[in-house]
């Protein structure tokens, strides 16, 4: 470390498609290690028996979900322009993966208390699609099995979701964007909206799911 | 990248992470400026293929070269492969997406005899024949290399030619070829003629089989001036011969998620039992220098914090501290640890385990491989008890609680004292600990004997030898399970089923081809995976087919039968194998190669070990 040098957080954004939305959270954090290291960006690492570089998430995205703006901090032991860090990774990263900015870090992690979720159906006949919708959340609840750390809970997805968010599109796809709680003390799986498809209505329909922003409690973007 | 229909299936699978591609230093190229495509297939999952260091090697050396593109095919695991089939998806390379059977070349790495019936079920999946006979253009080629090549024959009807021995070089050599054929339009039959003259190139088809009634080989007749017999080819210097100074970064954990820098090949010690101590003779080390520089490069570019300094016997490498102080003055600061794969009983010290920082202090594993000194000498296993002992004590003393050691049964001239030693042995390293007055405090000792089922292989002295039966191997495994004689021990072993089937192909012909097609039919496949094995499946086929298998695996050979394999030539005389299994009846040791050449035939090679000044010569 520089001597003198505080160190110094940087909060790298970064998009997370097409063939890396299948890299787990936990991948994703030995990927990103990597990467730092063969970029060679003087990165603080933690201090213990097996020193780690230091990173933290912001919030983990589920397998097969992409991201639009995610992102993760680290800590710098001396003073690095951002656009470098920036410009090195970007040469460095797995395919669908991109830096989109590295920025002083504003706002806290946990400060994060919903998500926005771009849905784009891969079903042929968006309509009749949308129609199941319709009809799935005219029921008094919409119950999917959810996977949680004490096994599979019923829970109850119709406060969450409303057909009223989709939209045809012109090319015959149905599309919207829903907004789902998204904070350490619990989020709601995007996914789980397909599930109920599933379950409830046995239709397996594709959908590329994307989240499209982190917001605070009062729906601002977290920077 | 994957093709696009591939997307709806990758969330109904088990880690789809294997199936997309897309990872750090992969090589995509422009295929309108290539000229020859190499489909690089391991016929297992993504996490065991990418772990294996042939591949790393091998597709950096193809990749160098410009008009060359060789690309990765994993074995789709169950889930992924029955969503293929039901979708139509034929199986795919994972730089470019595109179909195994648009490539020119399709490449197996043979490293286990149980994975031959994936190798089948590859070109299924990708919609290639399966038999060399029913591909009749110079196009989709299908190659092999890797270990279990010393004895390709029961894959004979189904490989247009295998490589034998290092492949840095000959597969390039055959790419070229293939590329000429191509481009002049020459038949495949005649590129086949050619690539026979191409030392380390062994095909087939050009070879004509002829067996005695009581269903030994008669002999074997070269065909279209292929030579009589194949040589493996071998790079002598390691430092001079390519190494890549990248390796494709998975994206998902996999077995062996680090750098692996090999540090030397072959192996001095000449255990009568390990086929890799006798196919990859001679013993040649690469560079300090080399070494280092190689690891640097590495880890500039995967941004790996691990190397494991790989070989058959790393302890074994002449100048292992010196190695380590040189690498020690970068990684330390650079935070890489370095690890070593294998060790011997007597290459083990603590100074040694606290340079090499990533070893945890839970678990050390030792490969006594056999329980009585006899025993031990039978298979030229040079190490004692007394060695045994004195390092667990010092491992022991210096905070180790748990020691794992390995153990073979069913290995030739054993009677049951032999296995009643295993545990004896066990005993007085559980008593060792207790023994030694500066034991760590806590939990006490747990000692774990692993007992593996031996499989005779080609190329070892014990080539001739007749497998235990199961029967026996299950009494065997029955007489360990059933006398633990402490509760700080623990014994494992495997279905002696996998071993036999093992066995089986090991030392097969040609014949077993008419087996493995019916497997493929019948829709077997991962026979290594506890989970898809079926052998009562496997037994029926034989049944069917009127095949004996006991007549591969159970059968002792006589030293004048002609084995399968003799027309292969590995640098080993079959006069020195002769002569180590004489020495093994007789419980005669012989020397390792740094100690005394034993004459094996290896030194025809010119090169490493066998050319250096040793203690008995100076």
């Amino acid at each position: 470390m520089a001597e003198g040098f505080v160190l110094k957080n940087a909060r790298i954004w970064f998009k997370k498609k097409d063939a890396a939305k299948y890299i787990s959270h936990l991948d994703l954090s030995r990927c990103m290690g990597r990467v730092l290291r063969i970029c060679r960006i003087p990165v603080w690492y933690t201090e213990g028996f097996n020193p780690r570089v230091y990173m933290t998430f912001a919030m983990p995205l589920s397998l097969g979900i992409s991201g639009e703006r995610e992102c993760m901090d680290i800590r710098l032991t001396e003073e690095f322009p951002f656009q470098e860090i920036q410009s090195r990774m970007n040469g460095h990263l797995p395919l669908g993966m991109q830096v989109l900015e590295v920025s002083e870090p504003i706002c806290k992690f946990d400060q994060i208390q919903w998500a926005q979720y771009h849905y784009e159906w891969k079903a042929e006949d968006g309509s009749l699609l949308l129609h199941q919708l319709q009809e799935l959340f005219s029921r008094e609840a919409v119950i999917v099995s959810k996977h949680t750390k004490k096994g599979e809970k019923d829970f109850d997805i119709k406060p969450y979701f409303s057909p009223g968010s989709f939209d045809l599109q012109s090319s015959g796809l149905l599309a919207g964007v829903v907004t789902l709680p998204c904070s350490v003390s619990g989020s709601v799986n995007p996914g789980l909206l397909q599930d109920a498809l599933k379950s409830c209505c046995g239709m397996e329909v594709l959908a590329d799911v994307c989240r499209q922003k982190l917001l605070t409690k009062d729906f601002a973007e977290i920077r | 990248m994957y093709p696009k229909d591939v997307e709806k299936l990758l969330l109904k699978v088990q880690k789809p992470g294997r199936y997309v591609g897309g990872e750090i230093n992969s090589v995509i190229k422009n295929k309108e400026e290539v000229r020859v495509r190499f489909a690089f297939c391991f016929p297992d999952t993504y996490e065991i293929g990418m772990s294996h260091l042939g591949l790393k090697i091998l597709y950096g050396a193809m990749n160098q070269v410009p008009d060359f593109w060789c690309e990765r095919v994993f074995a789709p695991w169950v889930d992924m492969e029955e969503l293929m089939i039901e979708n139509e998806i034929p199986l795919y390379a994972l730089e470019s997406g595109d179909p195994v059977k648009d490539f020119d070349i399709i490449g197996f790495t043979l490293q286990y005899e149980l994975s031959y019936s994936n190798i089948l079920n590859m070109l299924k999946l990708a919609g290639v024949p399966v038999k060399s006979c029913d591909r009749h253009d110079l196009f989709n080629l299908v190659v092999a290399g890797g270990p279990c090549a010393c004895n390709p024959e029961p894959l004979a009807d189904f490989v247009d030619l295998f490589f034998l021995g290092d492949g840095e070089e000959v597969d390039l050599e055959v790419m070229r070829l293939y590329q000429r054929c191509k481009e002049q339009g020459i038949k495949k039959q005649e590129f086949l003629h050619l690539a026979s003259q191409i030392e380390g190139v062994y095909v087939p088809s050009l070879y004509e089989v002829s067996y005695r009634e009581d269903g030994t080989i008669r002999s074997y007749t070269p065909k279209d001036g292929a030579p009589a017999t194949v040589k493996k080819r071998i790079m002598m210097d390691l430092d001079q011969t390519y190494y890549p100074d990248y390796m494709v970064v998975p994206n998902i954990d996999i077995v062996h998620d680090r750098i692996s820098e090999e540090v030397l090949r072959g192996c001095i010690r000449g255990c009568r039992f390990c086929q890799a101590g006798f196919l990859y003779r001679p013993f040649r080390e690469k560079s300090i220098e080399t070494i280092d520089a190689q690891c640097k490069a590495l880890c500039e570019s995967t941004g790996y914090d691990e190397i494991s300094l790989a070989s058959l016997s790393t302890s074994d490498y002449s100048r292992l501290n010196e190695l380590i102080d040189k690498l020690h003055c970068w990684t330390v600061e650079k935070k890489v640890s370095l690890s070593l794969p294998s060790l011997r009983v007597d290459g083990f010290s603590p100074e040694l385990m606290d340079r090499i920082n990533s070893v945890r202090k839970s678990g050390l594993t030792f490969a006594p491989e056999a329980g009585s000194q006899r025993m031990r000498d039978v298979i030229n296993k040079n190490v004692t008890e007394e060695e045994l002992l004195h390092t667990v004590a010092v491992a022991f003393r210096a905070g180790w609680t748990k020691i794992k050691l390995y153990f073979m049964i069913g290995l030739p001239t054993e009677t049951m004292e032999d296995i009643d030693a295993i545990l004896k042995l066990g005993q007085k390293v559980v008593d060792a600990f207790y023994q030694e007055k500066d034991r760590p405090g806590g939990k006490g000792v747990e000692v774990t004997l692993s007992a593996a089922a031996f499989v005779p292989k080609p190329f070892t002295p014990f080539q001739w030898f007749g497998q235990d039966s199961m029967e026996t191997l299950r009494k065997k495994q029955h007489a360990l399970k059933d006398h633990i004689p402490s509760k700080r021990m623990t014994v494992n072993y495997h279905d002696a089923k996998t071993s036999y089937l093992e066995a089986v192909f090991a030392r097969g012909d040609r014949r077993l081809g008419d087996v493995l097609e019916l497997a493929l039919e019948r829709g077997i496949h991962f026979d290594g995976w506890e989970s898809c094995f079926d052998f009562e499946k496997w037994m029926s086929l034989f049944e069917e087919l009127g095949i004996d298998p006991d007549f591969y695996c159970a059968r002792h050979r006589e030293f004048s039968e002609v084995l399968p394999w003799d027309h292969l030539d590995y640098g080993i005389k079959k006069e020195f194998l002769e002569r180590e299994c004489r020495r093994a009846f007789e419980g005669k040791t012989t020397p390792n190669c740094r100690e005394k050449c034993s004459g094996c035939g290896a030194a025809c090679y010119g090169g490493g070990l066998c050319v250096e000044k040793r203690a008995d010569l100076v």
